[in-house]
């Protein structure tokens, strides 16, 4: 399934519950790990200082110096290390979505693995060059589907046995389909849940749809669910269908918790990083700040491959 | 004496000042480089003449130029020192009779009380730069023994000369004093800082250049001076 | 006659030369053998015999002393009007002291020289506009880094800099490779949005050639792409040199003007090759300055100007907007108060003043002038190379305070930026006061205002 992990790390407590699920994943697929650290952004013009992000000290960037934190980060990821027979440590200066895309663009790994949003992310050393978090931006960009955790409940992950596909009948979503399907398939036994949340707005406007339209648009949505996901699963018999109204994040998460989902898969299909809202952005941020499972993102480029 | 110092050397101090100023503004130019000036002045000549024009006269007139405005004070003590530098001197009735009596023509004049009171003016201006350079920090620290030397090189023929003309002594001792500080001061043009009298222009058309035509006045933008 | 490894009057020309000063953390080594560097004062008073012309001496020879330069210089007050910050004695006391002395000055004396001409100075050229006698103090310390740099007292940065643009032709370590790659990178990563999308390389004959700034490429490509949807939402006809596509100059800033005659070269160079009808910029002062202003001097072209007509970007826009072949759409127009920073290097330094106006005019509704504004704006404390350089790193964060007053009077959160210097300026600005305020080019703006044309809108 997996023969080349990306893992874009921050080497500090805040990236631990996505290191975990890296670590892992690398361990059962038996894939190459490439663990990414993006160390500083580059800043005060042409000069060659940079914000080391962990520490948040000026400091010259040299290769004495990407050596050291190379050291820094085999010391803390020791024990995991020590397991992992199939590595390779990557140390950069940039923007971290940047030089994680970059980096994917070399080496073409088939899944990037990143911490949720955190507060270190938006943090002085991260000065904003384009809208948008890092994870947006390389969910946004990235060639190979996008595997977010952010809570740590998310990374205490035995294995795969129920997939949750949200779909949004976007260009992306038929791609981010295909990826769950081939995930459900590979694994014996594991069910997939095809779920479409069907966003009502917010209720408290008085804008609110009567039952009837909403009962209408869920049996619409059902159809398109058949005729779009369930007529291509070419004889994948464990799945189910469910569509439900509401707040999208918040009904995805319910129905995860309520199937036991191992993983949620689904598309990025914002073509917008809006930069007043990067940090509490799109619905696919809201789902991995709530999420008790991993989120893998699929973008439209996908759908191309 | 009166006849040596309007005679022969007033002659000598004509042709020193004048081959010494004509000297400056060849030497000027001639210095002028397209390359090391980093300005095509030839390439186009008539952007760099319309530029250069718009810079000297918006600096020659008094509050013409966002400079002048942005110094009141400063813009007045030099404007009211620089005319009755130059006004009076030209201008006067005394040096016009003498202009007529020797070489046989001579200019338009004005009154006596109108040159004295330039010349007041121009004297009170002066003390005021006197005291500006003493009182700011920021000119003192420009301002060298030098610069005061000019000053009184400028300001002694005034002085001299509204004594002489006002009777208030020894008429011929003051006379014969103020004609060679005039001289004085006429030589220094070529020689000091004075040059500034031509250079002014020089310089100042020099930049109007540059802005006519490589900072802006190509692309028909007009620098506001 | 001592002369260090890395601290010397050579120039950089090799990689290995480059990568020694590199390796030499904050120039710590470089700056100890500054210490002991001789000054050849023969060859600098040689230098100045058959450089100082009429323009320069004249100057410094008229300087009235009047002060009327200390106002118009915002590190003199910015620095609560130290004296010593003043535009005609900073430069007395340098170049003037080195005219007087015939050249005889000694390393204590050249160091003090480099402080003054790369932290007392941005070759903002603003003095030169408040002096009566047109006194450009600026382009004159623009000579005195020529100066400092023949005899190699310059700032370790710049001593890098200036090598980058020998070695690599631009000012970081970005080869012709990764140049087309980043070009098709970006094509690739925007063409799903946008398509039809192409960055063309080494297209002949081209309405436009576009270049840029090399930290483009290198820390954020997101601005070349963008540049490539603008061009391609108003249907241009472009390309972008494999050769030569490097714009800035931080040569110019270093003073050493052999780099900075290889560098235009090589754009000029590319100008001959494809023979695009026109050049673009991209949003940057300084690359403008250089290789459209001052460059046709540095490579000898007599008319001065360069082999094709060159604009900035901020003149493709305003043309962009003038013409529709960008329409913006009016409910997307910038709602909230928002100011300009007129960069030195293109507005007062190259008369495109009413070109920024115009551009405001079509995309704002709450445009507000900083005082002074156009070609009387202050530099934002950054030019020059007064950014990059970490030995002024102190001063130069004092000499933002002018800048981040004007914004704040203006009362707008938003300075629209279209400098990459300025750019950093406001950036840093921000990091050291914290006042609140947002920067942006011109680019993300535009394409999030424009209104696409219909065979470039995708469904979703």
């Amino acid at each position: 399934m997996f023969k080349d992990i990306l893992f874009g790390t921050s080497a500090s407590p805040a990236g631990d519950y996505a290191a975990r699920v890296a670590f892992e994943l690398a361990g059962r697929f038996d894939a190459h790990l490439r663990l990414v650290h993006v160390l500083g952004v580059p800043s005060r013009g042409f000069s060659y200082l940079a914000e080391d992000v962990r520490t948040g000290e000026q400091v010259v960037i040299d290769d004495d110096y990407k050596a050291w934190v190379e050291e820094e980060i085999k010391t803390y990821y020791a024990k995991q290390l020590e397991k992992c027979n199939d590595y390779s440590i990557h140390v950069c200066v940039g923007h971290p979505h940047r030089e994680i895309l970059r980096e994917a663009r070399n080496s073409n790994p088939d899944l990037i693995v990143l911490g949720g949003p955190t507060e270190e992310n938006e943090g002085s050393a991260y000065k904003k060059i384009v809208a948008g978090s890092t994870i947006q931006l390389v969910s946004k960009s990235a060639l190979c589907p996008v595997l977010l955790v952010s809570r740590p409940a998310a990374s205490f992950w035995g294995g795969i046995s129920s997939v949750v596909f949200g779909a949004d009948f976007s260009k992306a979503s038929d791609a981010a389909f295909k990826f769950a399907k081939k995930v459900a398939a590979s694994i014996p036994g594991c069910e997939l849940h095809i779920f479409h949340a069907m966003d009502i707005g917010p209720v408290h406007t008085g804008l609110s749809l009567s039952q009837e339209e909403i009962e209408d648009k869920i049996r619409e949505a059902r159809k398109k669910i058949r005729h779009k996901y369930v007529a291509n699963l070419e004889g994948f018999e464990k799945y189910s269908m469910e569509v439900w109204e509401g707040l999208p994040y918040v009904e995805i998460v319910k129905f995860a918790r309520e199937k036991q989902a191992d993983l949620i898969v689904m598309a990025y299909s914002t073509k917008d990083v809006d930069a007043e809202n990067a940090r509490l952005g799109s619905n696919m941020e809201q789902v991995i700040m709530r999420s008790t499972c991993p989120v893998i993102s699929v973008n439209r480029k996908m759908a191309k491959n | 004496m009166y006849e040596f110092v309007t005679g022969p050397l007033a002659w000598l101090t004509f042709i020193v000042f004048f081959l010494g100023v004509v000297y400056r503004i060849v030497w000027y130019f001639r210095g002028l480089h397209w390359q090391m000036d980093r300005v095509a002045y030839n390439a186009h000549l008539k952007y760099g003449i319309k530029g250069a024009i718009r810079s000297i006269f918006l600096w020659l007139v008094p509050f013409g130029s966002v400079g002048w405005r942005s110094k009141p004070f400063m813009t007045i003590l030099f404007f009211v020192f620089h005319i009755g530098l130059v006004v009076t001197p030209i201008f006067l009735q005394a040096h016009n009779i003498l202009l007529r009596e020797r070489w046989g023509f001579s200019l338009w004049t004005i009154s006596d009380a109108t040159a004295d009171t330039l010349t007041i003016l121009m004297i009170v201006a002066a003390l005021f730069l006197v005291l500006r350079r003493i009182a700011y920090p920021e000119i003192r620290i420009l301002t060298t023994a030098y610069d005061y030397l000019l000053l009184a090189i400028s300001v002694a023929p005034f002085i001299t000369g509204f004594i002489a003309a006002h009777h208030y002594s020894n008429y011929e001792f003051w006379l014969i004093l103020h004609i060679i500080c005039g001289e004085i001061m006429l030589v220094a043009i070529p020689f000091t800082k004075l040059s500034h009298s031509v250079l002014f222009f020089c310089s100042r058309a020099q930049l109007g250049m540059d802005f006519g035509i490589k900072r802006g006045g190509m692309k028909g933008t007009k620098f506001s001076w | 006659m001592p002369e260090g490894t890395l601290c010397n009057k050579q120039t950089v020309d090799t990689k290995e030369y480059l990568n020694a000063l590199l390796a030499d953390k904050s120039g710590k080594q470089y700056y100890s053998e500054m210490e002991k560097l001789d000054v050849d004062t023969d060859k600098l008073w040689k230098s100045i015999k058959s450089t100082l012309r009429s323009r320069l001496r004249t100057w410094l020879e008229i300087c009235a002393h009047c002060g009327m330069c200390a106002d118009a210089c915002f590190l003199y007050l910015a620095n609560d009007r130290d004296p010593t910050q003043v535009p005609s004695y900073k430069i007395q006391s340098t170049l003037g002291e080195i005219v007087k002395r015939k050249g005889k000055v000694n390393n204590e004396f050249m160091r003090m020289v480099m402080d003054t001409a790369w932290s007392k100075c941005t070759c903002c050229c603003r003095c030169g506009s408040f002096c009566p006698f047109g006194i450009d103090m600026g382009i004159m310390f623009g000579y005195l880094r020529g100066l400092c740099f023949s005899q190699g007292f310059v700032p370790w940065e710049l001593k890098i800099g200036s090598g980058m643009h020998r070695v690599y032709k631009a000012q970081m370590d970005v080869t012709v490779e990764d140049w087309v790659d980043t070009c098709e990178w970006m094509a690739e990563e925007y063409e799903d949005d946008w398509p039809g999308l192409a960055i063309p390389v080494d297209k002949e004959n081209a309405d436009i050639m576009y270049t840029v700034n090399a930290r483009e490429p290198k820390h954020y490509p997101e601005d070349i792409a963008e540049a490539a949807i603008l061009f391609h939402m108003a249907g241009e006809n472009w390309t972008v040199p494999s050769k030569g596509w490097e714009e800035t100059s931080l040569a110019m800033f270093a003073g050493d003007w052999g780099a900075c005659k290889m560098q235009v070269e090589e754009v000029y160079g590319a100008m001959h090759r494809l023979k695009p009808k026109r050049m673009v910029v991209t949003e940057c002062g300084h690359a403008y300055r250089a290789t459209v202003i001052e460059g046709p001097y540095w490579a000898g072209l007599k008319d001065g100007r360069p082999p094709v007509e060159s604009i900035h970007y901020v003149e493709w826009v305003a043309e962009a907007l003038r013409t529709g072949k960008i329409k913006i759409d009016p409910a997307k127009k910038i709602k909230e108060p928002v100011t300009y920073q007129d960069s030195c290097n293109y507005i007062r330094n190259a008369g495109l003043k009413n070109v920024a106006r115009e551009i405001m005019s079509y995309i704002a509704e709450d445009f507000r002038e900083m005082t002074p504004n156009r070609e009387h704006n202050f530099c934002c404390g950054g030019g020059g190379g007064f950014n990059g350089m970490g030995r002024y790193r102190e001063q130069r964060n004092v000499g933002l305070k002018v800048k981040l007053d004007q914004i704040l009077d203006t009362g707008a959160k938003l300075v629209i930026s279209p400098c990459h210097n300025c750019w950093d300026a406001i950036r840093d600005m921000e990091e050291v006061y914290h006042a609140g305020i947002r920067w942006s080019f011109l680019k993300p703006l535009l394409i999030k205002m424009a209104i696409p044309p219909d065979h470039l809108k995708v469904e979703e």
